[in-house]
């Protein structure tokens, strides 16, 4: 049966050839040479700014920047969105009336100076704002930029005809006035501190889509809404091919002067991996969200990696309802005996290669964090120490602390991504370590974010302790995460304080800050909110979770801000 | 045969309905729609509970059904939330062409789609052509050549493809092609995407993104079809009517083409008929790997935001094409096997 | 008497001749055929190693071992004492092996059986009672069928997800979500064999045996489970044999697209998963994805050889021996 066997034996090489791939494969190096570009979690503002271009003359061709997106936009109308590959573009074609540099201090783009007390902007009960335009600005097709257009915002946001994203925080204002075409009055219902991180992302031409509203009854269909082809931006919209890319080009209209660089592409592929190899191939001269194991290769393909923090922090949330939640967790010393436990720093190191730290508080790394907050050590003994003192020993032997007959066995639950999966299973195994056993749950995103309508199972209480990347309204701190009010029930199924937290004292806090226009009060305040959750551990901070910017060699003069990355972006060159 | 293909058509509808009610009842427990459209945080409780009511989720699962099938433009909606209906719909339902709006970008849903079809058609028109003739050349070598050296190596090597899942083909094809090569300093070809956008979309740059897609699911489906007409062609080729053509001294080559080949044609059709249809969904798995923008990757981009117009759509264009191959694979049967007889 | 005796003695009997080998019963006949096939005895070989490896590996490490995570290891190449390398939280490859091939193994095996329940079911309702019933069933199974199975996959493996706790059984905790992927690979693949095992109970059961039991008053579910299934054994056993194979197969495809098995419980596919996440992996880690694709390569394989053995043995058409 020579003919069977001839098969046979073909097939086992062809197997044995997978083998040798596998096994003959030469590993990079998976330490990475620690580079110059910053590793050390940045306090803002130390993004990486390099030496100003070489002066070259204008050559004939256009300089086309190439960005590489891993996530298509799904429109471009500011008011539909809440995409960040979306919203993070305005800066390019778009305008605010004002934006943030990489220290995340305001900078007035549209109005002549941000409004203040002392300026007269504030009236001295904090609830009326007054903004004074520029007189100089112009839409890209020529037409006259004024206050009407910024009051047409505001009435498309509140209109209910408009399935807007958010109408927030428009909602709190009781009325707007335009009494000349440089000047708006707005007034809110009550003093609005936030104010100044929230208002005027992205102006609607009236000229263009009040026709619209008014032939349609909304603007939720608008071509303009997928084709901006009028913006008040450094560039103007030119194209977009759904599934491939998108084209701006130089705005020549720009009242700040027209931008360096031609034209920037974006280029939409729908993975890390594409976004790697791209960029390392210089196909791409800037990418974003690009995971830690990818620095390396890169920076080794001279590619310069900025991280620059936007109040995103990675960490656990306790479910801490009093009927609903597990026992243990109601008392704040086996909260902190976790953060003894954890080994985070460890998890930055070998998980993160380095790369970021571990979080005390969400606020890290901006003036709203009480300066004295250390993150929490790694002592297990210490942890064991603190358990046993609230009472939770192992009375039966199984390895599993247990007290009044209820054992420590908890849920812990996040999303689908690696490196959260990994944290799980590196958690999991410290955890055990102190007598603590968690089981694992993960949930697709969509799933995860699901509110208590709906279903979620973090909204719900399914999980004790659910992990996820975590943020304030950057760059503003506020958020309603930690009110009694925010606590999902039958009664409010939208709900978004799904730890069912309820500390009154915190709650009179986050109160008040919301209402003190006065910076300083307001810090102060943030400073005992900030201390509160840390002492509590209401939260336990795995690492800070900074953006990364991936900017190629061909790019100088580049700064990157938290909360709106391309806020210089007419300044950027490009030498190819 | 009229009659035949009507009964078919008739017995389709019901068919179809039955698809529609349950994939919709699947579609509601996916997930919440508003869950990501906060952007990168959870959204608002207050946008949450207008977004419900604006885009129609707040009902009840058989009248959003009942939305979607025949439109809401017959009655009225409540958009500011005080409880009165008041602004009439603007929905005329699938019954009527209408197929919605896509809850992730506002589009009219046959439009998201028809801007992704053309790729997937591309990727998959080229894919049929290489296997069919793949599987023609390599069936109809190893049939007439039974028992060689190399029908034995092609059919080792089927049975190792054919066991292979498609995304292990492609990694290892992008591990070798696209990241070797190009390390070892040979002309490599591009890991993803349809083509360089420095380049444009040209029909060289579109032909040479193609090569590793079509390459990794050619060549699983290649396995399985070549030895389905090899054992379609030996059982030919030991037919009393060959021998007899064989005597009477007619070439070899002209008894395989005009005699054996026609009768490996329906094999080919069953290739074709059946398979296509599935292919309009997109080689999902394919086309994540390979970052193409079609089909596949549109519906699991919409699943996971959870959109149902969208993902409806694909569904039902799908079902409709698979009942439709069927009919016409049915009658390419009977045209091309006269023994065959529908009532 | 005597007479009779004598007469009787003097009939010729026939003699055993001992060069007349006895008459051989199916089964024997099937194997004989079966054995005959040389890849299918490379396949069942190859299986009963693969099954060693996975079930009777785990007497030798244990699964805290498999689980052992150790960062600072991350990422190793083959090396003596990571002989597969590590993963990216340190574990061992060749231990997530051994316990992803037992679930991989166990979800391929129990998604079979749920299929063929299932299949066989509805195939046999349809098939003997005809009519109504047929027409509704039948009615049914094409639009489940029409709808491609990865779709479908998709669509339920969200509709299942997180809603089924973890299990313990035997000692040893799943994550709930390997109960989903077996029922969504079961309910989403039945309907081939549904059809294959109506067609054959459609003519069956106009036979005369069926006839004469169903004369005799025997019940319905004994005639159907007793008498014809017994008879069609030959498909279904090449159909489920076959399924196993499309079971892992499908298991590794959705577990790629992240909606399969959940962690930390492993299986080849969802190692796969991990390792194609992202470009650095693919490229600087290859034994990360090589080893888990090669076992599903190798028990896909094993599995095809040996259904198209049994194929070949049972295939009524060919009776020589």
């Amino acid at each position: 049966m020579k003919k069977t066997w001839f098969s046979t034996v073909l097939a086992l090489a062809v197997i044995a050839a997978l083998l040798l791939t596998a096994c003959g494969a030469t590993p990079e190096p998976t330490q990475p040479p620690v580079a110059a570009a910053t590793n050390t979690p940045p306090p803002v503002a130390a993004a990486t700014n390099t030496p100003p271009p070489v002066d070259t003359p204008v050559p004939p061709e256009p300089k086309i920047a190439t960005f590489i997106w891993t996530q298509e936009f799904d429109t471009l109308n500011p008011l539909y969105t809440n995409m960040w590959f979306s919203s993070i573009t305005q800066q390019l074609w778009n305008c605010w009336a004002w934006d943030f540099d990489e220290a995340a201090n305001p900078r007035p783009v549209l109005v002549k100076e941000l409004p203040s007390v002392a300026n007269g902007g504030i009236s001295a009960d904090g609830k009326t704002l007054t903004l004074k335009l520029r007189d100089d600005l112009v839409w890209s097709d020529g037409t006259l930029l004024t206050s009407a257009d910024l009051l047409f915002t505001y009435e498309m946001t509140v209109n209910p005809k408009n399935a807007v994203a958010s109408t927030a925080p428009y909602d709190q204002l009781e009325k707007v006035e335009a009494p000349d075409p440089q000047t708006l009055v707005m007034t809110f219902k009550e003093a609005y501190a936030p104010w100044v991180g929230t208002l005027w992302h992205g102006i609607l031409p009236a000229h263009i889509l009040k026709p619209v509203f008014e032939k349609d009854g909304t603007i939720d269909q608008a071509e303009w809404n997928l084709a901006p082809k009028v913006g008040c931006g450094p560039y103007v919209f030119q194209g977009w091919e759904s599934g491939s890319f998108a084209r701006f080009v130089a705005n020549d209209k720009y009242w700040l002067g027209k931008p360096k660089i031609d034209e920037i592409f974006f280029r939409f592929v729908p993975d890390d991996a594409s976004q790697v190899a791209a960029l390392q191939t210089g196909d791409g001269d800037l990418g974003t969200f690009i995971s830690y194991a990818d620095i390396p290769t890169l920076q080794s393909a001279n590619v310069t990696m900025i991280t620059v923090f936007s109040g995103y922090a990675e960490g656990i949330y306790f479910y801490v309802d009093p009927q609903k939640g597990h026992p243990a967790l109601q008392d704040q010393r086996v909260r902190k005996a976790f953060a003894l436990a954890i080994d985070r720093a460890a998890l930055c190191k070998d998980l993160l290669l380095g790369m970021t730290a571990p979080a005390a508080t969400d606020w890290d790394n901006t003036p709203w964090n009480d300066p004295t907050i250390q993150p929490y050590p790694y002592d297990p003994e210490g942890a064991k120490a603190l358990l046993d003192e609230a009472g939770w020993v192992d009375s039966n032997s199984d390895g599993v602390r247990d007290k009044d007959g209820v054992e420590l066995v908890l849920d812990y639950g996040t999303t689908t991504r690696e490196i959260r999966k990994d944290t799980q299973a590196v958690v999991q195994q410290q955890l055990a370590a102190v007598g603590i056993k968690v089981n694992l749950l993960n949930a697709e995103s969509d799933l995860f974010f699901s509110s208590y309508g709906e279903g979620g199972p973090a909204a719900k209480g399914e999980y004790d302790i659910f992990e996820y990347s975590t943020a304030f309204h950057f760059p503003d701190p506020d958020t309603a995460d930690w009110l009694c009010s925010e606590i999902p029930s039958d009664e409010k199924p939208d709900g978004t304080n799904w730890a069912a937290n309820c500390d009154t004292e915190l709650d009179a806090l986050f109160a008040q800050q919301r209402t003190q226009v006065d910076i300083s009060q307001r810090l102060d305040t943030f400073h005992q909110i900030t201390k509160m959750i840390f002492d509590k551990v209401y939260w336990l901070g795995y690492w800070q979770d900074p953006d990364i910017w991936a900017i190629g060699p061909t790019l100088s003069n580049v700064k990157i801000s938290g909360a709106t990355p391309f806020f210089n972006i007419s300044e950027w060159e490009l030498t190819k | 045969m009229g009659r035949y293909i009507a009964r078919r058509l008739l017995q389709a509808i019901p068919l179809l309905f039955i698809i529609s009610i349950g994939l919709f009842v699947l579609m509601q427990n996916l997930g919440d729609p508003l869950a990501t459209m906060g952007g990168r945080m959870p959204t608002r409780s207050a946008d949450r509970e207008r977004l419900k009511r604006q885009l129609g989720l707040d009902k009840p699962v058989l009248v959003q059904y009942l939305y979607w099938l025949i439109g809401n433009n017959w009655t009225e909606t409540d958009l500011d939330g005080d409880g009165i209906a008041e602004t009439p719909g603007t929905r005329k339902g699938v019954l009527r062409g209408d197929f919605g709006i896509s809850l992730v970008n506002r589009k009219p849903v046959l439009q998201v789609i028809g801007e992704r079809l053309p790729a997937t058609l591309l990727l998959m028109g080229a894919y049929e052509i290489v296997v069919i003739v793949g599987a023609l050349v390599v069936g109809i070598y190893s049939a007439v050549r039974q028992y060689s050296a190399l029908d034995h190596a092609v059919t080792g090597i089927s049975f190792v493809l054919y066991s292979m899942p498609i995304f292990f083909i492609g990694l290892l094809s992008i591990y070798v092609f696209a990241v070797s090569f190009q390390r070892w300093g040979l002309p490599s070809l591009p890991p993803n995407g349809m083509f360089d956008p420095q380049v444009g979309k040209t029909p060289s740059q579109v032909a040479l993104h193609m090569i590793l897609p079509v390459l990794s699911l050619a060549l699983i489906s290649l396995a399985g079809y070549s030895r389905y007409i090899r054992s379609t062609m030996l059982e030919v080729l030991h037919q009393d009517y060959i021998r007899t053509a064989k005597s009477k001294g007619l070439e070899r080559r002209y008894i395989l083409l005009v005699h054996a080949l026609k009768n490996a044609a329906l094999p080919i059709v069953t290739i074709v008929g059946l398979d296509l249809p599935t292919l309009l969904g997109g080689a999902i798995v394919t086309e994540r790997i390979f970052a193409w923008p079609g089909m596949g990757r549109l519906f699991l981009d919409h699943v996971e935001r959870v959109d149902v117009a969208v993902v409806m759509a694909i569904l039902m264009l799908v079902s409709v094409a698979v009942i439709v191959f069927q009919l016409l694979t049915d009658i390419a049967y009977a045209w091309l096997d006269p023994r065959i007889r529908y009532d | 008497m005597d007479s009779t005796t004598q007469a009787v003695a003097a009939i010729p009997r026939l003699v055993a001749d001992e060069l007349e080998a006895p008459p051989l019963t199916l089964r024997q006949l099937t194997w004989r055929r079966f054995r005959r096939h040389k890849m299918a005895l490379f396949g069942v070989v190859m299986l009963v190693m693969l099954f060693v490896y996975a079930f009777g590996g785990a007497l030798f490490v244990s699964e805290a071992e498999a689980n052992y995570t150790q960062t600072a290891a991350r990422l190793r190449a083959p090396s003596a004492a990571h002989p597969f390398g590590t993963d990216t939280v340190g574990r061992d490859i060749l231990k997530r092996t051994i316990y992803g091939g037992q679930i991989s193994l166990l979800i391929g095996l129990i998604a079979m059986l749920v299929e063929l329940v299932a299949g066989i079911l509805i195939g046999a309702v349809a098939g003997y009672y005809g009519g109504k019933p047929d027409s509704l069933l039948m009615r049914f199974t094409e639009a489940a069928f029409v709808i491609p199975q990865i779709f479908l996959l998709i669509v339920m493996a969200k509709f299942f997800g997180g809603k089924i706790p973890n299990l313990t059984v035997f000692g040893r905790s799943f994550s709930g979500s390997v109960v989903v992927v077996i029922l969504i690979i079961g309910l989403t693949s039945w309907m081939y064999l549904a059809r294959i095992v109506r067609a054959e109970f459609i003519s069956l059961k106009e036979r005369e045996f069926i006839l004469a039991a169903r004369a005799t008053g025997t019940p319905a579910l004994q005639i159907i489970f007793g008498h014809i299934l017994p008879n069609c054994m030959a498909p279904i056993i090449v159909s489920a044999t076959l399924a196993v194979a499309a079971a892992i197969l499908a298991e590794s495809y959705i577990s790629f697209l992240g909606l399969g098995v959940q962690a930390p419980t492993a299986t080849w596919g969802n190692m796969l998963q991990a390792a194609s996440s992202d470009f650095s992996k693919i490229q600087n880690a290859p034994w990360f994805w090589a080893f888990p694709g090669l076992f599903i390569v190798l028990t896909v394989l094993s599995i095809n050889f040996v259904g198209d053995g049994l194929r070949d043995a049972l295939d009524p058409r060919s009776r020589a021996v």
